[in-house]
């Protein structure tokens, strides 16, 4: 009955929503925004991705606002974890999972890199990039008995991740006079790997700093120091 | 079926089954479930809006041969989903520990016997 009267009310909701979404019909083609990203982003910033384009510089102010909401609800989790710490991993992980944690994490740790490093070329980034690493360290975690080595360094590596996106983009403001301003760095050829400004750089800021929040929220669920 | 279509229905029917799941659920861990299945449909409801059938990836390569503006989706919807799904990792994983938290200093993960702040 409950689960009933839940479904009418999320039905009515949804059907809400549909006709809202419906009553803009069909797209016809890109919007005026849209449109100027897909004939300039190539030539004003030279990448060829225009979605890495769009998210690292031209809204690269939102992703900066982005990244300290990830911060936030980062900080939040260790915080909770560090006051009312879950205690030791009660069960011991199987052979599987300790063989596979010696093996994977370098050939994740790689995949990951290379998505970070061309996120102006094909579909990837920082975001994905990170999430990928950050999974290195789940598969650590899941396999580990005490504290890890590499949580204390989590904290550093997110600092000066998020030091370094801003201070590329007041570099662009002192040299250019336009926050993130993408010409600050060579344009290249694009479509080459050292190409697009600072796209790339933004984008490995982006990248160690998602590792290492995700990272340190894995931290803290598992294996971190906290107070035992 | 057009993968318009096919990408609007689920995104409704991710949409539906995250919120019933969150009014209806009793577990603390089932209802945080819920809101990443409704957080995931609206992610694919915001794809859904730069979705141009017939065009390909926002990626300006040798294989797009016309104009770029005539030939790719709309790549800011893309841009916003990719920030919106880590902002939905970030929230559920607070969300994880909050509910917890809570299980252990209530000593039960059912919200029917959490009656702390009802009146």
């Amino acid at each position: 009955m409950r689960t009933f009267i839940a479904f009418l009310l999320a039905l009515y909701l949804v059907f809400f929503a549909a006709a809202a979404f419906e009553s803009f019909g069909e797209p016809q083609g890109l919007g005026r925004i849209a449109e100027h990203y897909a004939a300039e982003g190539f030539e004003e910033v030279g990448a060829i991705n225009l979605v890495t384009a769009v998210v690292v510089t031209y809204r690269g102010l939102d992703t900066l606002g982005e990244v300290s909401v990830l911060f936030t609800a980062a900080s939040a989790v260790i915080l909770l974890l560090s006051v009312f710490p879950l205690g030791k991993p009660a069960n011991k992980p199987s052979s599987i999972v300790l063989l596979t944690m010696k093996v994977l994490p370098g050939p994740i740790l790689l995949f990951g890199g290379y998505i970070i490093a061309h996120g102006h070329l094909t579909p990837g980034g920082g975001f994905p990039g990170g999430a990928v690493v950050a999974s290195a360290a789940l598969l650590v975690l899941l396999g580990c008995t005490q504290e890890v080595g590499f949580a204390k360094w989590l904290t550093f590596a997110e600092s000066m991740a998020g030091f370094s996106f801003a201070m590329l983009g007041f570099w662009g403001l002192l040299k250019l006079g336009q926050f993130l301003n993408n010409s600050v760095l060579f344009l290249g050829i694009p479509g080459q790997l050292l190409s697009a400004g600072i796209i790339p750089l933004i984008s490995a800021a982006i990248g160690v700093k998602v590792a290492s929040e995700l990272s340190g929220i894995l931290v803290a669920y598992r294996c971190g120091g906290g107070k035992e | 079926m057009s993968l318009s279509l096919v990408l609007l229905l689920s995104s409704m029917g991710l949409l539906l089954t995250g919120l019933v799941g969150i009014m209806a659920k009793k577990h603390l861990l089932r209802i945080a479930l819920a809101f990443t299945l409704a957080s995931t449909g609206v992610n694919i409801l915001l794809v859904w809006t730069g979705y141009l059938a017939g065009r390909k990836a926002p990626i300006i390569d040798a294989s797009i041969e016309e104009i770029a503006t005539v030939a790719v989706v709309d790549p800011v919807p893309q841009a916003l989903v990719l920030t919106s799904i880590v902002i939905g990792v970030a929230v559920s994983a607070l969300l994880v520990v909050v509910a917890v938290l809570t299980s252990r200093e209530l000593g039960t993960a059912d919200v029917r016997r959490m009656r702390n702040l009802k009146w």
